[in-house]
C-alpha cells in the first residue's frame, strides 16, 4: 500500500512513468518483457495517454463513431484485463464511468474491466457512491457497480471514509433491486456505532414488506451481535449461512491478475462471511450438555461502555485480530461458549477475570452435576453418553490448553469419585482427575484417597494400572507447577491464579509426600493382589521414575523411597525390564541424594531425613549383594530364611539364586551368553553382553554403585568358573 | 373396632386392582383415615425398579453427603463456603406476611401449585432494570416463536411480559428481593378492549439463604436460587433460555427429597394449634411388584399429639431437630405397621399435604396459607442452594 501511495498524480502526468505499474515489483519477469516495457515507456506510454484522455474527456462527448475514445478504451481494457489497473487508473476510470460522461453503456463496459492490480483507493469508491446518489445511472448498472464493489471490497485500501458515509449507503437499502447488495455492503461496513434504533426500525419495516429475506436477516443478525438490546432474532437452523457471491464476472480476471502480480493484498476473493449458527439438532433433554453458542451480551450497564468501541468475541476469527483488539474485546453473554474456541480461551487466560471464570465454572459445574450426579437426563435412557463423552473430551482439551483444571471440575470429581463405578467414561474421568490442582494434605485423604482406594481394590488389573498412571500424571503436573511457580526463595508459592488458595512450600511438600506414600501403599497391596503382574509393576515403576527425580528435575527438596512392597517385587521380577528399570531408579535416587546432601551442606535451607538415607543404603546394599555378590539369604540380610528350610528346598547354592546369572529375569540371557561363548564364562564379558542387550538402567546402576577394586577382586572372586547350574 | 371398606374409582386406567379406603376407629386415636392404592406396574412409570436408576438415586444421596463433607474445598471466588444440610430449624411462627408484603402480590403466590427449579447465580442482574428486561423477554419470546423474523426490542407484540419486585419477602440483607414475572397474552379472538390473560407466571426468590455462600459471591452476581413456575412448559423453556442467555445462569429441576418432605410434614403439623391443618396426608410408594402407593391420612389432632409427644422437653421452644422429625415419621410408620404389617420405611415418601399446603417429590409445591410462607421458602431455598455446582 505504501508503494501505491507513492504513485502520485504528478508521476502520472509527467508520464515519465519510469516504474509506473506494479510490474516493477514482480521480480521474476523475463528480461525481454522488461526491455519491451522500457522501449514503450520511451515512446510515451499509450496507457498513460489513454488515462490522461479519460480524466479530461468532457461530458457529452459522442460515443458512436468516436474512434479516439474507442482506441483509448481498448488500450485501458487490455491493461486492465491482463495486468490489472494501478490505483490511480482505478480512480480515473471509475470517476469517468460513474459520471456517465459518455453514456451508460460505456460505464458498464468500464466496470467490467476494472480489475485492480494492487489496491482500490477508497476516495474513488466514495466518489463513485456520490455519483450513485445523483441517481442518473440505470438500476442494472448500479447493481453492477455494487457487485464490483463487493468483489474488490477487501482490496480497498482503507474503509474509514466509506464508513463515514454509512448513512448514505444505508439510504439505498429501500431500493428493491439494490437491497441485497446494499445489505451485503452494510454487513461488511457495520461497526457497533453504526447500529442505531432508526436503522433497525427501517430494516424491520423492510422485513415486513419483503418477508424473511436472508440478506436482511444476516444484516439484522449482525446488528443483534452489536446491539442485542435493540433487536432480537432467532435464526432458523436450516437457513443458509453467508451472503451470495457476486464476483462471477471478475473472478477469473481478478485471480489471473493476482496470480501474475503475486499479489498478497487480497487473500479472500470469495467474500463469504458466514453467520455461524449451530444446528440445534439435539434434544432438549440433553440441554445441559450443550455448549452454548457465542453471542454478545445484552448487559451493558455502565453508561460509558456503550460509547466505547467494543469487539464482540463472535467477530473474532484469527489470532492477529485478537492481538489488535485485545483491549476492547467483550466477553460473550454465556461463558460456557468459550469452551469451544481456543482463541477465546487465549483471551480468557489473558484477562484473568474472576467473575468470568466463576461464570464458566457455574456453567461447567452445572453441566457435570446434572449429567453425572443429579442424572436429570437419565430417566431410563442411555442416549446421552455420547454427548457426555463429547463434553468431557472438550473439557479435557480445554484444560490441557489452559494447563490447569477448573475448580468446578475439581469439586465435581470429589463428589463423583464416591459414586463412580470405575468404568463409566474411565479415560476421561481419570484424565480430569490428573488435572486437579494440589490438594491440601489435611483433606487429601478424605477427598481423594478414600474413594480411590475403594475403587482400586475392587476393580480389574487394567483399572489399577490406569489409576496409577493417573496419579503419576497428577504428580507430574503438581511438580511441574511447583517448578514453574515456586518463587526464588522457595518459601512461598502462590497456587495457580484462579484459586484463592495460597500454599506454603511445606504445605505443598506435605501434599506430595501424602500422594507418594498413598501410591506406595496402593502399589504394594495392588502387586500382592495381582500376583506382581508385570503390567502393573511397569506403571508403578513409571511412578517411581517420577518420584526419584523430584529433587534434581523439579527442585523439590524431597526424596521418598519406595516401600518394601514395591522394591522387592521389582527386584525379584521375572521380566528383566522391571529389574532394569529398578536399576535406573536406584541410580537416579543416588544422584538425587548425593546432590541433595551437597546442597544441604551449603545452604542448610532444607533437610532430608536420615531415615531416607538409611532406607536407600539398605536397598542399595541388598541389591548389590543379591545381584552382584551372590549373597542371598545369608545372615544379616534383609531377607533371612532359616538355613534348614533352605536346605529342605534342595536348591544347590541358594545364595546365588538371585545374582545376575541365576536371577529368573536374566537366566535366559545367561544361557544365551553361555551358548555363544561356550568356553569360559567371564563375568565381565557377561556384563558387557547384558548391557549390549539394552539394559541401560542396569548399566548405570552398576557403574554408579559398584566400585570394582581389581579385576580379580573380592567382587569377582570365583566368577570365572560360574556356570548356570542347570545348563 | 370397626372397619369400613369402600372401593374408589380408578385414577389410572392401567390400574387393575382397586384403591381401597379404610376407615378405622380406634379407642386411643379417635379417627385415622388412610387409603391403600395398589397400582399395576407400567414400565415408564417405574424407573426406580430400573437398576440404573437405583444406582443413580443412591449415588445422588451419597454425593450430597460428600458435598457436605467436602465443604472446605467448595470455594467461590476467594471465600470458602460451607453449605450444610441443617440438623435443626426454627419452629414456624405464624406471622402476618401481608404486613410486610403487598397483599395483592401475596395473593399471586399462594393457593397455586408451583413447579420448582434451581438456578445458579445471575450475572449482572439488576433490580432496577426490570422494565427493560420485560421488553427484551417479550421480544425474545416472539422471535423464538417466529423463527427467522427479526424483532425490535420494545415493540408492542402479542406477548406482554411484566417483571415486578415482591418487596418484603427477603429476610436478611443478603437475600435478594424476590422477582415476579408474568406473561400476558392477548387472545386472538377476544374483544378489542378485553384485558390480556395471564398465560404464565413465575418467580425467583431467596429467603434466608446461607449467609456464607451469599457473601462469597462477587458483587456482579445476584443469587435467587429458587425458581417457581406455573404455566405451559414451552413458555417455561423460553423464559429459562432467555435467562440463561442474558444472565449466564443455568437452570435445573429441583425435587423435594424424602427428608425435606418429612420436614414439611412436621413443620405443618406443628402449626396445628394456630391454624387448623384439617388433615395430614402422606403418600408413600413401596418398591413392590407392582409398586404400591400408600395414601396415609391422619387426623390433625392425632398428628399433632404425636408430634407434640416427640418434641423434646429440654430443647428450646423455637428449635426443631431432625431427630424429632424422624421420630415423628417413625411413629406414624410404626402405627401403620402395627395394623397392616407394611413397613413404610422401606418405601419412599412421595407427597405430603395439609390444609396449609402440599408438596410433591417431583418438585411441586403449593402454599395455601400466607402465614407460613417464609418458613417454607427458607426450606426450599436451602434445597436449591444445595444444588449449586460451586
Amino acid at each position: 500500500m505504501a508503494k501505491a501511495a507513492n504513485l502520485s498524480r504528478s508521476d502520472l502526468d509527467s508520464s515519465s512513468g519510469s516504474d509506473l505499474s506494479v510490474s516493477s515489483r514482480t521480480s521474476n519477469r523475463s528480461l525481454r518483457v522488461v526491455e519491451k516495457e522500457r522501449r514503450r515507456n520511451e515512446a510515451g506510454d499509450p496507457f498513460l495517454l489513454s488515462l490522461k484522455y479519460f480524466s479530461k474527456v468532457e461530458a457529452g462527448t459522442p460515443r458512436i463513431g468516436n474512434d479516439v475514445l474507442e482506441r483509448h478504451l481498448v488500450q485501458v481494457e487490455r491493461v486492465g484485463l491482463s495486468r490489472g489497473l494501478p490505483p490511480e487508473a482505478i480512480s480515473v476510470m471509475l470517476d469517468y464511468a460513474m459520471s456517465l460522461r459518455t453514456g451508460g453503456k460505456i460505464c458498464v463496459r468500464v466496470l467490467k474491466f476494472l480489475i485492480p492490480a494492487t489496491v482500490v483507493p477508497q476516495e474513488a469508491v466514495v466518489q463513485a457512491v456520490a455519483w450513485l446518489c445523483v441517481s442518473k445511472i440505470a438500476i442494472s448498472t448500479q447493481v453492477l457497480f455494487l457487485r464490483w464493489l463487493l468483489t474488490v471490497f477487501d482490496m480497498i485500501d482503507s474503509k474509514d471514509n466509506l464508513r463515514a458515509i454509512y448513512g448514505f449507503i444505508f439510504h439505498f437499502v429501500t431500493e428493491e433491486n439494490l437491497s441485497p447488495y446494499i445489505c451485503h455492503l452494510l454487513y461488511l461496513l457495520t461497526r457497533r456505532e453504526s447500529v442505531r434504533p432508526f436503522r433497525v426500525r427501517k430494516l424491520l419495516d423492510l422485513q415486513t414488506k419483503m418477508g424473511r429475506q436472508p440478506f436482511l436477516l444476516h444484516l439484522l443478525s449482525l446488528y443483534k451481535v452489536f446491539c442485542p438490546e435493540l433487536v432480537t432474532l432467532a435464526l432458523p437452523s436450516q437457513m443458509r449461512s453467508g451472503f451470495k457471491n457476486h464476483n462471477s464476472m471478475w473472478k477469473a480476471a481478478l485471480s489471473a491478475v493476482q496470480k501474475r502480480n503475486n499479489s498478497q493484498v487480497s487473500s479472500d476473493i470469495s467474500l463469504t462471511l458466514g453467520v455461524k449458527h449451530k444446528t440445534n439438532s439435539r434434544k432438549r433433554k440433553y440441554h445441559h450438555l450443550e455448549v452454548p453458542s457465542l453471542s454478545s451480551s445484552v448487559q451493558r450497564n455502565s453508561p460509558f461502555s456503550s460509547s466505547r468501541k467494543v469487539f464482540p468475541l463472535e467477530q473474532l476469527h484469527t489470532f492477529p485480530q485478537l492481538l489488535d483488539n485485545l483491549h476492547r474485546i467483550e466477553l460473550p453473554s454465556q461463558m460456557g461458549s468459550l469452551l469451544g474456541s481456543n482463541l477465546s480461551l487465549c483471551y480468557l487466560d489473558y484477562v484473568q477475570d474472576d467473575s468470568a471464570f466463576l461464570r464458566l465454572n457455574f456453567w461447567l459445574g452445572h453441566a457435570l452435576h446434572e449429567e453425572f450426579l443429579f442424572c436429570s437426563s437419565r430417566d431410563g435412557g442411555s442416549g446421552s453418553s455420547s454427548e457426555a463423552l463429547h463434553l468431557l473430551n472438550r473439557l479435557l482439551s480445554t484444560q490441557h490448553f489452559l494447563q490447569e483444571g477448573f475448580s468446578s471440575t475439581e469439586g465435581f470429581l470429589y463428589k463423583f469419585l464416591n459414586v463412580w463405578d470405575g468404568s463409566l467414561l474411565r479415560p476421561q474421568i481419570l484424565g480430569l482427575l490428573s488435572d486437579i490442582p494440589v490438594v491440601p494434605s489435611s483433606c487429601i485423604n478424605q477427598l481423594l484417597f478414600e474413594p480411590l482406594v475403594q475403587l482400586f481394590f475392587t476393580s480389574t488389573l487394567f483399572f489399577k494400572c490406569s489409576v496409577i498412571d493417573c496419579l503419576n500424571n497428577m504428580l507430574l503436573k503438581w511438580l511441574t507447577w511447583h517448578s514453574v511457580y515456586a518463587l526464588e526463595d522457595g518459601l512461598d508459592i502462590s497456587l495457580h491464579s484462579h484459586t484463592p488458595m495460597n500454599m506454603s512450600l511445606s504445605g505443598f511438600m506435605d501434599s506430595v509426600v501424602e500422594l507418594v506414600r498413598f501410591v506406595g501403599r496402593l502399589a504394594a497391596v495392588g502387586l500382592q493382589l495381582e500376583g506382581c503382574h508385570s503390567l502393573l509393576l511397569s506403571f508403578i515403576l513409571d511412578f517411581y521414575e517420577t518420584v526419584c527425580d523430584m529433587f534434581l528435575k523439579y527442585g523439590l527438596p524431597l526424596v521418598v523411597m519406595p516401600p518394601v512392597g514395591v522394591f522387592y517385587p521389582a527386584l525379584f521380577a521375572t521380566d528383566p525390564v522391571s529389574v532394569d528399570r529398578l536399576g535406573y531408579i536406584m541410580y537416579r535416587y543416588k544422584n538425587n541424594l548425593i546432590s541433595a546432601k551437597c546442597q544441604q551442606k551449603e545452604t542448610k535451607a532444607f533437610h532430608i531425613s536420615r531415615q531416607t538415607y538409611r532406607e536407600f543404603n539398605h536397598y542399595l546394599s541388598f541389591m548389590v549383594s543379591c545381584l552382584w555378590n551372590s549373597k542371598m539369604f545369608l545372615p544379616g540380610m534383609a531377607i533371612e530364611v532359616d538355613q534348614e528350610l533352605l536346605s529342605l528346598s534342595k536348591v544347590a547354592k541358594p545364595w546365588t539364586s538371585f545374582d545376575l546369572i541365576h536371577h529368573p529375569a536374566f537366566l535366559g540371557y545367561a544361557l544365551d551368553f553361555h551358548h555363544k561363548v561356550s568356553e569360559n564364562f567371564y563375568w565381565d564379558w557377561y556384563l558387557e553382553f547384558l548391557f549390549s542387550q539394552g539394559f541401560q538402567g542396569l548399566q548405570q546402576f552398576v557403574q554408579s554403585s559398584i566400585t570394582r577394586r581389581s579385576v580379580a577382586g573380592t567382587n569377582d572372586q570365583g566368577q570365572g568358573d560360574r556356570q548356570p547350574t542347570n545348563s | 373396632m370397626m372397619l369400613y371398606l369402600t372401593t374408589f374409582p380408578y385414577q389410572d386406567s392401567s390400574c387393575i386392582m382397586g384403591k381401597r379406603e379404610v376407615q378405622i376407629h380406634f379407642l386411643t386415636l379417635p379417627v385415622l383415615f388412610f387409603s391403600v392404592m395398589e397400582e399395576r406396574k407400567s414400565t415408564e412409570e417405574t424407573p426406580r425398579n430400573n437398576a440404573l436408576a437405583q444406582r443413580r438415586s443412591k449415588s445422588y444421596r451419597q454425593s450430597m453427603r460428600s458435598c457436605v463433607e467436602a465443604t472446605h474445598l467448595t470455594y467461590t471466588s476467594g471465600l470458602l463456603t460451607a453449605l450444610r444440610i441443617p440438623r435443626s430449624r426454627k419452629a414456624p411462627k405464624s406471622c402476618d406476611i401481608t404486613k410486610q408484603v403487598d397483599p395483592d402480590q401475596v395473593a399471586l403466590l399462594v393457593k397455586k401449585e408451583w413447579q420448582l427449579s434451581y438456578v445458579t447465580p445471575l450475572y449482572q442482574f439488576r433490580h432496577t432494570q426490570l422494565k427493560s428486561y420485560s421488553k427484551q423477554l417479550s421480544a425474545f419470546m416472539v422471535s423464538e416463536k417466529q423463527q427467522g423474523l427479526a424483532i425490535e426490542v420494545g415493540q408492542e407484540l402479542g406477548f406482554k411480559v411484566n417483571f415486578s419486585v415482591v418487596l418484603g419477602l427477603a429476610e436478611t440483607d443478603k437475600d435478594a428481593e424476590t422477582v415476579f414475572i408474568q406473561i400476558l397474552s392477548k387472545q386472538v379472538f377476544s374483544a378489542k378492549d378485553a384485558a390480556p390473560k395471564v398465560v404464565w407466571s413465575g418467580w425467583l426468590t431467596c429467603v434466608n439463604g446461607d449467609l456464607d455462600y451469599l457473601r462469597s459471591l462477587p458483587l456482579e452476581f445476584v443469587s435467587l436460587p429458587l425458581f417457581c413456575t406455573r404455566g405451559p412448559e414451552s413458555l417455561t423453556v423460553l423464559v429459562k433460555t432467555w435467562f440463561e442467555k442474558t444472565f449466564d445462569c443455568c437452570f435445573g429441576p429441583l425435587g423435594i427429597n424424602s427428608t425435606n418432605l418429612q420436614w414439611l410434614a412436621s413443620l405443618w403439623t406443628g402449626c396445628h394449634p394456630t391454624i387448623n391443618i384439617q388433615y395430614l396426608k402422606l403418600v408413600w410408594t413401596l418398591p413392590t411388584l407392582p409398586p404400591m402407593d400408600v395414601t396415609y391420612t391422619v387426623h390433625p389432632q392425632d398428628a399433632w399429639e404425636l408430634w407434640d409427644s416427640m418434641r423434646q422437653v429440654d430443647t428450646t421452644e423455637d428449635s426443631i431437630s431432625i431427630d424429632e422429625v424422624t421420630g415423628f415419621i417413625k411413629g406414624l410408620q410404626s402405627h401403620f405397621f402395627r395394623h397392616f404389617r407394611i413397613d413404610l420405611s422401606a418405601g419412599s415418601l412421595m407427597q405430603i399435604s395439609t390444609a396449609l399446603g402440599s408438596s410433591h417429590h417431583s418438585g411441586k409445591i403449593k402454599i395455601a396459607s400466607p402465614n407460613y410462607i417464609p418458613t417454607i421458602l427458607q426450606l426450599l431455598t436451602e434445597c436449591a442452594l444445595l444444588k449449586m455446582p460451586i
